[in-house]
């Protein structure tokens, strides 16, 4: 059998429903198989990457009707790239979410397992469809695991927080649905590729309107503001793992999303002024309400937030070396943020004053942690060494290309803002006074070796960048080729 | 309360719009195109489903076979709102005293009649969902139906408890039945979910080759998920695992 | 006594507005409910109205007119002429399954916010400050 891009939804699907199975035969099963499953998923793409990198796309048809009939899964360098990125974080993730000790606070361990491996399994499913209706499948599938992990434990506000969550993203779902339908009256199709193909004869109004739709939809997935009020709570609220999967995954699968259907499906000219203008507003706001956060997960989801409008901004710029340098960011992003939540994490364990205060001193107790945190923290800011750097290089690069004098000023505003916030917590863990005695729970041997890899990645890119800028260079010219898309699926 | 008069103004400002969109689609107006020479979605299946497939209802073709990713997502949606509700509500052994399922005391008339109707509503049920491709109905209304008999048997009865072993069991060797038969397409035939040469001729029970086989593990999935739904929000106590 | 498409073509256009008004109204009733109620059920309620509109609004654009439903039983086999358009109606099987699975998640959530405050109103459960 050969591998294919429907493994990576067929394998966490099998996994699935046969851990409620194999979780009656063998306890810890619930725990092992979806490592097994997402390491088979890194595999799958070490295989397809060389061959979409060789023959420009893959596409794959399912149940054997060619697209545009039938629902067709496609891998260009792109969505191969952020698939195999997720993959990677997915699996560093699971390893350090190993010996996760659930049972002290919440359900069972194999409803927590099935549904993050799910979320993951989701996420990659947006990210390689290539038909509008499974889009919204494959986000929804996304939506109710978030809505059950957010919930997971008890003591907290996590049902609060699931709740607004949960509204919101049902909100997304009827604009998603009225959206999709306009187009499907005006087209008659539902594959992204064909609906591409026809676009131009659709009457202006109705593209518009059916581009608002889609805009608020995705808009609200890929945390634009002023949609973004969810992703706080929620990121703050759900155990730590989850909290790294949603920034690393689920935000590049809402971005991906939004990303695909502006760029590819519409032709409408000002959206990228608009992407620009929003991303903007979004990075301002999220920026600067993270200085104001004294709860260091919902400072650190404001960071996102704030990333994640920066990415907008450079793909809103549009030029190849600003998608570059954007997909470079959320790359890095998607890492980065990962660590500083898995790192954080241990910190907020460890002391029993959950705002930033508890974090005084704690260097002495987890040297190994700290050092890692505060490696991730000038990463995202920028410094060199550090594959952070790279990013924000190129995309600051990019805006003087287009005479955007006022986004140069404004990133580099919001550098010195996140410097604020990120230094104070840094010196809060290494020169503050540790005031009181605190139980300990060291980092066990798989979260060490998981964060050891990712910070290996961070410090590796940022020394030799040309390591991987090939590969992102490809995806910019991808995504950029819309002609190519069509032709390529629809052949 | 000038917050509640911006919203009045939002929603009323969405509604003339969408109103006004919608008056340019034409209702009733034939989006089909030339059957013959089909150009849109729907054109393409309303041929092949009768020709090359031999499933007589359409739709059932469409759920299943033409689009039969977006179901097995769907069938996926359903198994994890269960096990995310099991882990919302998940109740330790200690905690909390124990609470009885809410139900009001009902008469003679209505416990005689759910007893003998019980079987029958089952037996509809998987009438509908086994006979999916020739009449209206599929896995997921048969599914529906199976579900609403056991509502009624849960209302009327304080005793009346499903097994979880057995739900449990149902439910996943449904959902890899569905893979499996998935996965059968993409080992023989190259792709995923594709169907077999043996689609028998139209209008008999055993056409469509595999799509009367899936759609019943679909219904026997639905039927079980949407009953355990049922259970868990009535039963708001402690359960033996 | 006229023919049904005779009765149609002449009130063409009030039955385009009562079929998607319908449709429209429940979005917007649903809207309002989920925006602006205090009660969770209510809110809650405002979903399902909402998932409704939404699906009707699906189907109504399938219709096609003097068309029938998209099932070749015997002795009809021939007859792809006239039939309804079914992708909205498999695209609508699977919202309203998923609409339920998220109404499920919702009211399960309720349950447990109301354990644990006491109360169901949505102003006073904002423990989560900005």
């Amino acid at each position: 059998m050969v591998i294919s891009p429907v493994h990576y939804i067929v394998a966490p699907l099998l996994a699935a429903f046969a851990i409620a199975l194999l979780s009656k035969i063998y306890k810890n099963a619930a725990r092992i198989v979806p490592g097994i499953v997402l390491f088979y998923n890194i595999v799958i793409s070490l295989v397809l990457m060389p061959q979409v990198l060789e023959k420009g796309m893959i596409s794959e048809v399912i149940a054997g009707w060619e697209a545009p009939w039938g629902i067709n899964l496609v891998l260009t360098p792109f969505s191969g790239f952020l698939t195999t990125a997720v993959s990677v974080i997915g699996f560093a993730i699971w390893l350090y979410g190993y010996k996760f000790k659930v049972r002290l606070q919440g359900g069972e361990v194999k409803y927590y397992e099935i549904l993050q491996m799910m979320m993951i399994a989701g996420s990659l499913g947006v990210i390689i469809t290539g038909d509008l209706f499974n889009m919204f499948v494959f986000i929804e599938i996304v939506g109710i695991t978030a809505y059950s992990l957010t919930a997971f434990y008890r003591h907290r506000d996590g049902a609060e927080a699931s709740f607004k969550y949960l509204l919101i993203g049902s909100l997304a779902s009827i604009f998603l649905l009225m959206g999709i339908l306009i187009i499907y009256t005006q087209t008659g199709s539902l594959n992204m590729a064909q609906i591409a193909e026809r676009m131009p004869m659709v009457p202006q109004t109705m593209k518009v309107t059916a581009l608002i739709f889609f805009l608020i939809a995705l808009g609200i997935e890929a945390e634009m503001f002023p949609m973004n009020g969810w992703a706080p709570d929620a990121y703050s609220q759900a155990p730590s793992p989850t909290s790294a999967v949603f920034a690393a995954v689920v935000s590049v699968a809402g971005v991906y999303a939004l990303i695909r259907v502006t760029f590819t499906v519409f032709d409408v000219e000002g959206v990228h002024q608009y992407l620009i203008v929003m991303g903007f507003v979004t990075m301002l706001v999220a920026e600067i309400s993270a200085v104001a956060q004294v709860n260091l997960k919902r400072m650190l989801a404001y960071s996102s937030l704030g990333q994640m409008g920066l990415v907008l901004i450079a793909f809103g710029i549009g030029s190849h070396l600003a998608v570059f340098g954007a997909i470079f960011l959320m790359l890095n992003h998607a890492v980065i943020k990962a660590l500083l939540f898995m790192s954080g994490s241990y910190f907020i364990y460890n002391s029993d004053d959950k705002r930033l205060i508890g974090l005084n001193g704690i260097h002495k107790r987890l040297p190994f942690v700290s050092a890692i945190f505060s490696i991730a923290a000038f990463a995202i800011i920028g410094f060199p060494p550090f594959s952070g750097f790279w990013s924000k290089f190129y995309i600051l690069i990019a805006a003087g290309d287009e005479n955007m004098i006022f986004l140069i000023i404004g990133i580099l505003m919001v550098t010195i803002i996140e410097l604020v916030y990120y230094l104070r917590t840094v010196a809060r863990i290494y020169f503050y006074k540790d005031e009181v005695e605190h139980t300990e729970h060291k980092p066990s041997i798989n979260a060490i070796v998981a964060m050891s890899f990712l910070t290996l990645f961070i410090i590796v890119i940022g020394i030799y960048p040309n390591l991987i800028t090939g590969y992102l260079h490809q995806a910019a010219d991808s995504l950029l080729d819309k002609a190519s898309y069509i032709q390529h699926i629809l052949k | 309360m000038l917050k509640k008069y911006i919203i009045f103004a939002l929603i009323a400002i969405l509604g003339f719009y969408l109103a006004s969109t919608f008056k340019e689609i034409p209702f009733g107006a034939n989006r089909l195109g030339d059957l013959n020479d089909p150009e849109t979605v729907s054109a393409f299946y309303l041929q092949k489903s009768p020709e090359d497939l031999h499933v007589a209802n359409a739709i059932t073709a469409i759920v299943v076979n033409f689009r039969g990713f977006d179901t097995l997502g769907e069938v996926t949606v359903l198994f994890l709102a269960v096990t995310g509700l099991t882990s919302i509500l998940y109740r330790k052994e200690e905690e909390e005293d124990e609470e009885e399922r809410l139900s009001i005391p009902s008469s003679s008339l209505v416990r005689t009649g759910a007893k003998i109707l019980f079987p029958l509503i089952l037996v509809l049920g998987m009438y509908v969902f086994i006979h999916g491709h020739l009449t209206p109905g599929g896995g997921f209304q048969g599914g529906a139906i199976i579900a609403t008999g056991f509502l009624l048997m849960l209302i009327t009865y304080k005793t009346f408890f499903t097994n979880h072993n057995v739900m449990t069991w149902l439910e996943s060797i449904a959902g890899l039945g569905f893979v499996i038969a998935g996965l059968y397409g993409l080992i023989v035939y190259g792709s995923f979910l594709q169907n077999t040469a043996w689609t028998g001729n139209l209008n008999d029970l055993l056409s469509g080759g595999l799509i009367p086989l899936i759609y019943i593990f679909i219904g026997l999935k639905v039927g079980t998920e949407l009953t355990s739904v049922l259970d868990i929000l009535l039963n708001i106590k402690p359960r033996k695992k | 006594m006229m023919e049904f498409s005779e009765i149609f073509f002449k009130y063409k256009d009030l039955i385009t507005v009562a079929v998607y008004g319908t449709a429209i109204m429940l979005i917007i009733i649903g809207l309002y409910g989920v925006l602006l109620k205090k009660h969770l059920v209510k809110i809650a309620i405002g979903l399902t109205i909402m998932d409704s509109g939404i699906n009707l609004l699906f189907v109504a654009v399938g219709y096609i007119q003097n068309g029938t439903a998209p099932i070749f039983s015997p002795g009809h086999e021939g007859d792809a002429i006239r039939m309804v358009d079914p992708v909205p109606q498999a695209l609508v099987l699977t919202a309203i399954v998923i609409g339920f699975a998220v109404t499920a998640l919702a009211l399960s959530l309720i349950i447990r916010l109301y354990k644990h405050h006491h109360t169901a109103n949505i102003d006073q459960i904002n423990s989560l400050k900005w």
